[in-house]
């Protein structure tokens, strides 16, 4: 009897538990129990034309990747509960107006926590502003142009410096054009180029980028020419005419255009015999060290340079081998900075969030981004200056206002036909250099 | 120079064409005596010359006088008018630096101002004596353009039936006086800049007449959907890159095979990868037409234009994302056509100061060229020579008429949307070895299709051929050209659309279109 009476007891306790489990929103998974809600994060990327696409996949799925590997890391853990999180993306089609859209779908509807993305400069600049007076976190990991950090501290355009209602909220780990552009332009000035072609795109990415080397080149004493394209064109044969029209070759032609608008001019470029060559250096965008996209599309583009943002391939630290090897097994290739850089901002903001023991307290967040000390797969995370640090010395940008001062940047070259990424020569700066040149002449070997 | 420039502001704005036109447009309508309406259109065109007369030489002061005192309109105020408005032109002109001079002469002996009276009187004249006004009114605007008031002096008096030898004639006066005047004012100009520039124009005008053939091809497509259908196919530029993606694949897997099959590494040249993109992208076409659109001509539908419309933007949709899906956003691009990297035509000397050459041209265009032209002619050839090609034609003439002939208006609208569609996959098929392959790539392409086929006439297969090449060298002229050559590239487009505006407004049809009776 008695144990009749312990067994339906038992039975009962169970369907007890079983019944309130939902109710202590706690449920298990694997080894870890996860509260029930879930922390939402907003990603935005251009995941449609005429954005950059191929660079928004990578972008959406280093989020996701992240969210998983976060959450097989039992979640974010705070005040002794375990939160998974997902991250949802948004799409900005690399468009200005598409990408408010999509922040304040996130912000409003989805109730995104916390923000990470953006690709095109245009949409970083546009956005800024709805995730500071929506006092969201955000680490932006790709838009280069030097006010997405800039603006925290000064007046830009007529637009009021965001910390002035006390809060800056606006991170980046992606370099600023401004840094980029130092290193190709030291590059070149330390190759002697005394004439310099600039076709840049005609965007907010392109234009301050190439007004920056413009004016580091033109300082050096080199001359510059800049031609402007729209991104999307895909024939540039007539204003290749021009370059060729000229009575002399220019040293080097340097293309400040980005997605597969690049890889047509590069092509294009090199079918017509303009560059590379003996007398012409080829510097073209980053995108070309998506080494498999590039010679499926620049068969003609070898001995061509690029600047390359992030860690080289010879310095991956463990988190970016293992990262590198999903992407390649998903998509066939190297990871670009940009996927590296999107799968660290999710950490960023879930390790801050953390270290705040709140995902809701944004001034908080913004705080413990500000002093964050994380090594992830592009390195060791910090931001020099911000409200912990608020005065910048005399001669530093106004960028490196909550600007992770570390991204490092580098020119590569490819020297054999079909090369990858991998193997390709660092060549500047150099204390990176991997092939003992500064520059491999077309036709040789280093 | 700013002084002398802001004068001659001063003066466009306070008198000259500006106000030469208002007159024009305001006397004949407010300020007729009834006497003079009684006289009909020649006191009509007296109070229009009155109107240019007092515009041009005293502005809203000359209008005003004549507008609210039309008694003053005398054969002695108007020369008055004329002298002054002479003298205060000519006093503003030698006041002006010398290189505007030219520009500033031409701009009142002839140019625009004097192509839009022309465009204005002369039609008029025309249809006033009886006389064939086939023409008139865009060979009284170039005529205007390019010689002024003499133009006047021809088509009034003698009103000469137009024939395409005066177009060409004055077109070509016209070309050259702009020509002439942009030397002057950009003497350092690639275009103008002796003794290359006769190199670089040949150089860009190949550029063009090269890209312009490969657009061809698509525009023809979207020109035979409309010509037998009646229909703009937004799902134009998505056919196109997917015929890129067919042939991709198709080359692709076929190698694969092939070399399987034979143990032997086999690469399947581009060339082969056309048809098959066509042939698929046909069907395709085919089953869209009967399913979709069949329903629209058989009278099922309520609003069949908005229908067609959204029906084909929905398709291209579909296509798009499907591809996007299946294929990836990565760019793709195919082996080359030749292995020959670029034509050179090497530099010659045609006198000993004037050396000509060296033009280059890139291999796998020249091919896509030939291609393109080739195809086209083909379906030159299918609609002129053949049963079925007359009958498309027949219907795209008269489906009622065809169909009491035997020929079954509905096969031939789905014989003419998988035509149309196919040309459009076999477009993408021969670019594809030259472009960056991406499933947003028919964006750009479609938006240059719409204003071929609408530049050499909607529904004009020539047309759109020479149409394409005219928007072609065009866009490669202007980049080229353009004063600034930062941003030559980047206007590159607005180019062909200006051409396209100035054929809207001076011959709706387009140059090979036909005209509605």
């Amino acid at each position: 009897m008695m144990k009749r009476k312990s067994l339906i007891l038992s039975l009962i306790t169970i369907f007890v538990m079983i019944a309130l489990m939902p109710m202590s929103m706690i449920h298990a998974d694997g080894h870890c129990e996860f509260a029930e809600e879930v922390i939402t994060f907003g990603g935005i990327a251009p995941m449609s034309a005429p954005g950059a696409v191929a660079g928004g996949v990578a972008m959406d799925w280093a989020f996701g990747q992240a969210a998983a590997d976060i959450n097989a890391d039992c979640g974010l853990e705070i005040d002794g509960v375990n939160y998974q999180i997902e991250v949802i993306t948004g799409d900005s089609e690399g468009s200005p107006e598409r990408g408010q859209a999509a922040a304040e779908r996130l912000i409003l509807e989805n109730d995104a926590k916390g923000m990470v993305g953006v690709y095109h400069s245009a949409v970083g600049l546009a956005t800024m502003g709805i995730m500071q007076e929506n006092q969201i976190p955000t680490v932006f990991s790709e838009p280069w142009n030097d006010n997405v950090s800039a603006n925290g501290i000064i007046e830009y355009d007529g637009a009021p410096p965001r910390i002035e209602d006390g809060v800056d909220y606006i991170f980046r780990v992606s370099p600023s054009s401004s840094m980029v552009g130092s290193v190709v332009t030291d590059w070149l000035i330390a190759l002697g180029a005394e004439d310099v072609v600039l076709i840049v795109e005609n965007t907010d990415y392109g234009q301050p980028a190439a007004a920056d080397e413009q004016a580091r080149l033109e300082a050096a004493g080199v001359s510059v020419e800049q031609l402007d394209v729209e991104l999307g064109t895909e024939d540039f044969v007539p204003i290749l005419s021009r370059i060729q029209a000229r009575p002399q070759a220019p040293d080097a032609i340097r293309i400040v255009v980005t997605g597969e608008t690049s890889f047509n001019l590069t092509q294009q470029m090199a079918e017509l015999g303009i560059a590379p060559t003996e007398d012409t250096i080829c510097v073209t965008n980053q995108i070309a060290f998506q080494s498999e996209q590039y010679w499926a599309t620049v068969p003609d583009g070898n001995y061509c340079a690029f600047n390359r943002v992030g860690i080289i391939p010879s310095l991956f630290n463990d988190t970016a081998i293992e990262l590198n090897a999903k992407y390649e097994e998903e998509f066939g290739d190297i990871i670009p900075s940009f996927g590296m850089a999107s799968y660290d901002s999710v950490w960023l903001m879930a390790d801050a969030m953390e270290r705040a023991g709140s995902y809701t307290d944004a001034d908080a967040i913004a705080a413990a981004i500000e002093t964050a000390d994380i090594a992830l797969s592009q390195g060791r995370y910090y931001f020099t200056y911000g409200s912990h640090n608020p005065e910048l010395p005399e001669g530093t940008p106004t960028y490196m206002w909550h600007q992770w001062p570390d991204p490092i940047v580098t020119v590569m070259q490819y020297f054999e036909q079909g090369q990858s990424a991998l193997d390709a020569a660092v060549v500047y700066p150099e204390v990176y250099q991997t092939h003992g040149s500064a520059y491999i002449m077309p036709g040789t070997s280093p | 120079m700013i002084i002398h420039d802001t004068l001659f502001v001063l003066w466009l704005l306070l008198a000259g064409p500006l106000w030469a036109v208002v007159g024009l447009m305001v006397l004949p309508g407010v300020g007729r005596e009834p006497e003079q309406e009684n006289e009909g259109a020649a006191a009509i065109t007296k109070l229009q010359i009155a109107g240019v007369i007092s515009g041009f030489a005293l502005g809203p002061l000359g209008v005003g006088l004549f507008y609210f005192e039309p008694k003053l309109i005398r054969r002695t105020t108007l020369a008055a008018g004329v002298l002054l408005a002479v003298f205060l032109s000519s006093q503003v002109l030698v006041r002006i630096v010398d290189p505007n001079l030219p520009s500033a002469l031409w701009l009142i002996l002839a140019g625009p101002l004097w192509a839009a009276l022309a465009a204005y009187f002369i039609p008029r004249h025309y249809h006033d004596v009886d006389a064939d006004d086939s023409n008139v009114l865009t060979a009284a605007a170039l005529g205007g353009f390019a010689i002024g008031p003499l133009i006047f002096g021809l088509m009034w008096n003698y009103t000469p039936k137009v024939n395409r030898d005066w177009m060409i004639t004055l077109g070509s006066l016209g070309a050259w006086q702009i020509y002439t005047l942009f030397a002057i004012q950009n003497p350092t100009n690639l275009c103008v800049q002796a003794p290359y520039q006769l190199t670089y124009l040949t150089q860009q005008t190949a550029n063009g007449v090269v890209i312009g053939a490969i657009y061809s091809l698509m525009a023809v497509g979207l020109t035979l959907i409309y010509s037998v259908l009646g229909i703009i196919s937004f799902a134009h530029g998505q056919l196109y890159m997917v015929g890129g993606y067919f042939s991709f694949y198709f080359l692709l897997h076929g190698a694969r095979i092939l070399s399987d099959l034979t143990g032997t590494e086999v690469v399947i040249n581009p060339i082969w990868g056309i048809p098959v993109a066509g042939v698929i992208v046909f069907a395709m076409g085919a089953l869209f037409e009967r399913v979709f659109l069949k329903p629209m001509h058989d009278g099922l539908i309520e609003r069949a234009a908005e229908y067609a419309i959204l029906i084909t933007f929905g398709f291209g949709f579909v296509v798009e994302y499907t591809t996007l899906a299946v294929a990836g956003p990565f760019p793709q691009r195919t082996d080359r056509f030749i292995e020959i990297r670029r034509f050179t035509f090497d530099r010659v000397h045609i006198t000993e100061d004037l050396p000509f050459g060296p033009i280059n041209i890139i291999g796998d265009r020249a091919f896509a060229m030939v291609i393109g032209i080739a195809l086209i002619f083909a379906l030159l050839w299918f609609l002129q020579r053949t049963w079925t090609g007359r009958a498309l034609r027949a219907t795209s003439q008269d489906k009622q008429a065809a169909a009491v002939a035997g020929i079954s208006p509905t096969r031939m609208n789905t014989l003419a949307f998988g035509l149309g569609s196919m040309l459009a996959a076999m477009s993408g098929a021969a670019l594809i070895p030259i472009f960056a392959w991406v499933p947003w790539v028919g964006a750009e392409m479609v938006g240059r299709s719409y204003v071929i086929v609408v530049l050499g006439g909607l529904g004009s297969v020539p047309g759109a051929l020479f149409g394409g090449i005219i928007v072609g060298i065009v866009e490669a002229l202007g980049a080229g050209c353009y004063p600034d050559p930062s941003r030559g590239a980047a206007y590159k487009e607005a180019f062909a659309l200006v051409i396209f505006a100035l054929v809207l407004l001076l011959k709706p049809t387009g140059l090979f279109g036909r005209e509605e009776h």
